[in-house]
């Protein structure tokens, strides 16, 4: 009698064990079973991302190539009209990020041109500037040097000073992601990295 | 008995989970590694897309003085283009600065820079390959083929493709790079053990209006 009531003590307290078991396998497969999910879901979400900025860097360094108002116009259209014309291209994609176009602000507060527009070095100077889950469109225009007489040739000189520009795109800053706080190089709270650009020679016609 | 059959169900448990885990995060580095491969191949064909289209900036028969360099940045080796195409400079210039992400992954084949008098065949007329310029780098990570007009006058050809307007062809520039992704040299190559290799090529129309 007394042995049948120890062995069922002893059968309630494994079942138990192995329910306490089970809990514990369930508390410690759950939480990564859900980061790995997590971050295949993230990874996917990265590759749309990614890509849309591609494809709208690309649209926008032909744009922002090709001459700006008129066919002799021999400035580029600046950061602004490239981002209003690419911004509904990367809003589709990029959500929950918020876009704008890189302003660097000269001495009266006007965005200086694009010559003289210098990026942001690194996404977490956007961040610094615009805040969290911000990605912004930078137009650039690198100027040949200008030709002098050559010291005894009769090509131009210096070489490549009769280049068109070279005029670069780039989106730049942290786009929203599920990434968790403390991953990622300078990243916040659910922000991923990103900094794509495109670079071509501008398209001019002589006057 | 009981104990021992208690052991091996822990022991069981402990296996299972031993097992699961790293299928699981092998699983997810995978997928990151796929997604990576899409990405790059995106980056690549826009890179080499708008390299082709670039050269129809230049002037046609614009040639790069002696001295003329290009590119050399974002780790990517200098050229000398002296004596080249000046659309042949543009289209590199184009591609290393549009190729400015995932550069530290990538193992780039590399080809000869400038060529020209490709073929595709077709139409009777035998495929050719492009012949290489005569000073063109030989290490240079994208490979156009392109036409131009020599010191002489005379017209070097681009590359012909017959598909584009059978049987006579259409001239077009071409650019092509290859590149191999190696996610050893990233904290995924934990668990990717595979190295895709991803080419590009693109081709380019002369404008109407071009001079």
């Amino acid at each position: 009698m007394g042995g049948g009531r120890a062995g069922a003590h002893c059968r309630s307290t494994r079942r138990l064990r192995r329910a306490a078991q089970a809990t514990v396998e369930f508390a410690l497969v759950v939480p990564l079973f859900l980061a790995c999910l997590l971050a295949a879901v993230d990874a996917g979400l990265w590759a749309v991302q990614t890509s849309a900025e591609v494809a709208a860097v690309e649209s926008a360094v032909q744009l922002a190539a090709s001459a700006g108002s008129t066919p002799t116009a021999q400035t580029a259209p600046d950061a602004r009209a490239i981002t209003a014309a690419v911004a509904g291209r990367l809003r589709g994609a990029l959500f929950g990020t918020g876009i704008a176009g890189w302003c660097d602000a000269g001495g009266n507060g006007s965005c200086l041109p694009d010559a003289q527009q210098r990026c942001p070095a690194t996404p977490a100077d956007v961040q610094a500037k615009e805040g969290p889950r911000m990605v912004v469109v930078c137009v650039s225009e690198q100027d040949p040097p200008a030709c002098v007489t050559p010291p005894g040739g009769a090509s131009p000189y210096p070489p490549g000073c009769e280049d068109s520009p070279l005029i670069t795109v780039r989106v730049i800053g942290f786009v929203a992601s599920l990434v968790p706080p403390g991953f990622g190089a300078g990243a916040g709270a659910f922000e991923i990295a990103t900094d794509i650009s495109a670079t071509t020679h501008t398209l001019r016609f002589a006057p | 008995m009981r104990r021992r059959r208690r052991r091996g169900d822990d022991a069981q448990a402990v296996l299972e989970t031993a097992l699961v885990i790293p299928i699981l995060l092998l699983l997810v580095c995978n997928f990151i590694g796929l997604m990576v491969q899409v990405t790059v191949q995106q980056q690549l064909d826009t890179a080499t897309a708008l390299a082709a289209e670039s050269r129809f900036q230049a002037p046609e028969a614009a040639v790069d003085p002696d001295g003329t360099r290009c590119c050399g940045a974002h780790g990517f080796a200098a050229l000398d283009t002296s004596g080249l195409p000046t659309g042949c400079r543009y289209a590199a210039e184009t591609f290393y600065g549009t190729m400015t992400t995932y550069t530290g992954m990538l193992v780039w084949q590399t080809a000869p820079l400038c060529t020209s008098g490709g073929d595709s065949g077709g139409g009777g007329a035998p495929a050719r390959p492009a012949t290489v310029y005569p000073g063109s780098p030989e290490n240079a990570d994208i490979s156009c083929d392109l036409g131009s007009i020599g010191p002489g006058g005379q017209v070097i050809p681009g590359f012909v493709d017959r598909a584009l307007h059978p049987p006579a062809g259409l001239e077009v520039v071409t650019c092509e790079a290859t590149t191999r992704i190696d996610f050893s040299r990233t904290p995924l190559g934990w668990g990717v053990f595979w190295s895709p290799t991803v080419h590009a090529r693109s081709e380019a129309l002369p404008p109407p209006f071009r001079q």
